[in-house]
């Protein structure tokens, strides 16, 4: 196949990975900021990148309940890490954006928008659980009756380059949620690591676009069967399961169990989990004004239901115990979720078992609820 | 119940996230001790003209540098030419507001929520039962029932709150009395030099005979929201037919920013008004 | 028209005189009289030994209770068809706990209350009649009395959290 004959959307094609730079070059020609997984300060981050070299080729994680370890292996795949606590959420709704800022002006207020221009990214990476999380997250801030500008104008620019993952972690549970490992929708590229070659299944116009220029060859059958078995072995290597057959009923209709006040002892209300979570999506907003009272700012920031004061009446705080907090969080989770937006709120990416210092794991703490609630 | 759509874009699809649309303090009401009703006017006049509410919204009335609060409109909805909030100062944004005066000016972001069910309760009789400040959410109905009286049955205010200096819009009681409201009101505590009767709201359930056709709307303190629901199904109101609404904490007002979520519900956009039989799975849960 | 009957008449407008066997409201009818009061009138005072438990057919009676230095406080109001002075009916109490006076014009139905009681020692059926009402009378009031004490219009607290 030559490289003027571009590819139709839906197929595969193979790269050698040396090639894997000029997709890169394309996507920085286009304007795209290039966001990957990197090592920085011993830990695994999502970071600008500019060539293959910056990814984390040889390490692994490894992952427990409350148990973090990026380990260097010494293998040669690029795409094997299993990520760290950062999601591409903060990307494409920020931790902390200013809004707006205020001055006072001949008896009134005179507006100016915070940071003007919104950055085109290039997500590399994308695991199936990831962009589950943003299809998620799409619903949320995406809808006929809101529509966060914010969130719209980058999603709108974001191109996604998402991976097959073939080496999951300990407290992985795609397969579970229905997530993964396989991508099977939703991206512009997806790539699978095999030893030699990446394979790309374009999914868009802008996938297509990508690939100008790019030594193509044929993912012939005897690749693309490799890259089927890899991926069927991984979905037998989850770390973690969860069997969702009667969720959400198993929690809306247990509310009032005292299972609850057991998790209450154990959790810290740190809002570890929902930091990490990439679907959480509560925030705040903050108000400041200037010592002279002539200019005041507004500033969105991440925001979460662990937070003492997140809810309350006039009457006072609505939850002021840890339990009644873990209860709304996991009730919301895997519960009330579905209700509002139509899937259960879980992508099974395991990052909150993973990040919880008092190590609890939500996969564990459903079949416990199920056990208490059955006898 | 949707929200009335505008040109002007006074919220959920505005350029900028919580972007505000200016309004001045045309006149401040003094209603009892730290509440007042501020009478907004929209600096631009097409946001006035553009600008309408349902019975049972709210705005997001913000003070640059202090913050936002989420306020009912008190004011009669098919009266467009001031839109009124009745605050009750008891926060720092609020606090705030107290301190302002005729010709200051706030910014608005509104209208929100879902509202009372004005057009569906055409026809039945209507209980009206607000505790303390729950009545200027249902002021804009009784408004509504007055502009249209004779597309509803029998009508009653039950109204209480802790004591007479407490008690909201008493100047008003006599006309919609006149308007054909039969207006029962109550207060926890009194002196020697009030008239009227002393006890609870849900005591005044007993002072009339009610069909089980009729629809109950109910605002105040979730205590006595209970009470008034239990009131109504021992009477054989079916919750299908009690409307409450309901108060959270709100930062966006949108159901975005997730604060005000009852269960499934964001009471800033599946509510404040509800249908009691929507909540009866967990309202009583404590501390969800 | 005979003043006993008329008494009766009176009575059998109220639902729970209602169920009572003409044997029972006879009974308690010739230990009864109607009062009529105007309004500002006091009906008992704080302190009174007691002798009639009332049931109001018109008008508003007041309960008010003397609270130094706050003065006199007013904690409840019955219209028609409630009862004032229910203490009376029980076995202990024997002093007016609270002090009653008319808001409005008035009439009223008064029962001797020593009377009552005896006539429900004799008489178990209109003993239990007359109890299973009192129970009904007093968890009305612990109810309102409840809410009334969780203030529950008062203003916000600033709660501390755990």
């Amino acid at each position: 196949m030559s490289s003027e004959h571009r590819p139709e959307i839906g197929s595969t094609v193979a790269i050698q990975k040396s090639a894997f730079n000029a997709l890169l070059n394309n996507l920085k020609e286009q304007g795209y900021e290039a966001i990957g997984p990197h090592v920085k300060n011993e830990t695994l981050v999502y970071e600008p990148i500019t060539a293959l070299e910056d990814l984390p080729r040889g390490y692994v994680t490894e992952q427990e309940a409350g148990h973090f370890r990026l380990i260097y292996l010494g293998h040669s795949r690029y795409f094997d890490v299993i990520p760290g606590a950062q999601s591409w959420k903060q990307f494409l709704f920020p931790s902390r954006k200013e809004l707006f800022s205020l001055t006072k002006n001949d008896g009134g207020w005179k507006m100016e928008e915070g940071e003007k221009g919104t950055p085109a990214y290039a997500f590399i990476g994308v695991r199936g659980c990831e962009l589950a999380a943003i299809q998620i997250q799409d619903n949320i801030f995406l809808r006929s009756d809101f529509n966060d500008p914010i969130y719209r104008a980058r999603r709108e620019r974001a191109f996604i380059l998402s991976v097959n993952c073939l080496h999951p972690a300990g407290t992985c549970f795609c397969v579970s949620m229905g997530t993964g490992p396989r991508v099977n929708s939703g991206y512009d590229l997806n790539l699978t690591e095999l030893e030699d070659v990446f394979l790309l299944t374009i999914g868009s116009e802008s996938g297509r676009g990508a690939l100008t220029g790019v030594p193509l060859e044929a993912a012939n059958g005897f690749v693309l069967n490799a890259a089927n078995r890899a991926l069927e072995h991984s979905a037998s290597q989850m770390g973690r399961k969860m069997d969702t057959s009667n969720l959400p009923e198993l929690i809306l209709n247990h509310l009032d169990d005292p299972y609850w006040r057991s998790i209450g002892e154990r959790c810290l209300s740190c809002a570890n989990c929902t930091q990490v979570c990439p679907t959480c999506f509560c925030w705040d907003t903050l108000d400041t004004l200037s010592l002279d009272g002539n200019e005041t700012r507004r500033t969105r920031v991440w925001d979460s239901c662990f937070n003492p004061g997140y809810s309350y009446q006039a009457g006072g705080n609505t939850r002021p115990t840890i339990h009644s907090r873990y209860r709304q969080w996991l009730s919301h989770k895997l519960g009330n979720w579905k209700q509002q937006f139509g899937t259960l709120g879980c992508v099974g990416c395991g990052r909150c078992i993973t990040w919880c210092p008092a190590a609890i794991d939500i996969t564990a703490e459903v079949v416990a609820l199920r056990e208490e609630t059955s006898r | 119940m949707t929200t009335p759509v505008t040109n002007i874009k006074f919220a959920s699809h505005a350029d900028r996230l919580l972007e505000p649309v200016w309004a001045e303090i045309t006149a401040i009401t003094p209603e009892a001790e730290g509440i007042s009703t501020y009478w907004l006017k929209f600096v631009d006049p097409a946001a006035q003209a553009a600008y309408s509410f349902l019975p049972g919204q709210f705005n997001m009335v913000y003070l640059p540098g202090f913050g936002e609060a989420a306020i009912s409109v008190s004011s009669d909805s098919e009266d467009r030419s001031l839109v009124g909030h009745t605050i009750r100062f008891v926060g720092n944004v609020t606090r705030a507001v107290s301190r302002l005066k005729v010709g200051d000016v706030v910014g608005i972001r509104g209208p929100f929520g879902a509202a009372w069910p004005m057009q569906e309760i055409e026809g039945r009789d209507v209980i009206i039962a607000a505790g303390g400040i729950g009545l200027a959410p249902l002021r804009p109905p009784i408004y509504y029932i007055m502009n249209h009286r004779e597309r509803f049955g029998k009508v009653y205010l039950l109204y209480g709150a802790r004591t007479p200096s407490d008690l909201l819009y008493p100047n008003e009681y006599k006309k919609w009395e006149q308007a054909g409201i039969q207006v029962q009101i109550t207060v926890d505590r009194a002196d020697e030099n009030w008239q009227g009767q002393v006890g609870v709201v849900p005591m005044l359930f007993y002072r009339f005979r009610m069909n089980p056709e009729s629809v109950v709307l109910t605002c105040g303190p979730e205590i006595m929201i209970r009470f008034v629901v239990y009131e109504g199904l021992a009477r054989r109101i079916p919750a299908e037919n009690i409307y409450v609404s309901l108060e959270r904490n709100m930062k966006c007002g949108q159901g975005s920013c997730g604060h005000c979520q009852l269960g499934p519900y964001f009471i800033c956009k599946d509510g404040p008004v509800f249908r009691f039989d929507t909540l009866e799975s967990f309202f009583n849960v404590e501390e969800f | 028209m005979d003043s006993l009957e008329e008494l009766k008449d009176e009575l059998r407008k109220i639902p729970w005189f209602r169920e009572l066997t003409p044997q029972h409201l006879d009974k308690i009818a010739r230990i009864a009289h109607l009062q009529q009061v105007k309004a500002g009138e006091v009906l008992f005072r704080e302190g009174d030994k007691e002798e009639n438990v009332y049931i109001v057919l018109e008008g508003r009676i007041a309960l008010d209770m003397f609270v130094p230095p706050r003065g006199k406080v007013r904690f409840y109001t019955a219209e028609a068809w409630e009862v004032v002075g229910w203490s009376s009916v029980t076995p202990t109490v024997r002093q007016r706990t609270a002090g009653a006076s008319a808001v409005t014009d008035g009439l009223l139905a008064a029962i001797d209350a020593e009377k009552l009681r005896q006539a429900c020692e004799e008489d178990h059926d209109l003993g239990y009649l007359t109890m299973r009402r009192l129970a009904n009378i007093v968890a009305s009031r612990l109810m309102v009395t409840r809410l009334q004490l969780l203030d529950i219009f008062a203003e916000p607290e600033e709660k501390h959290v755990k």
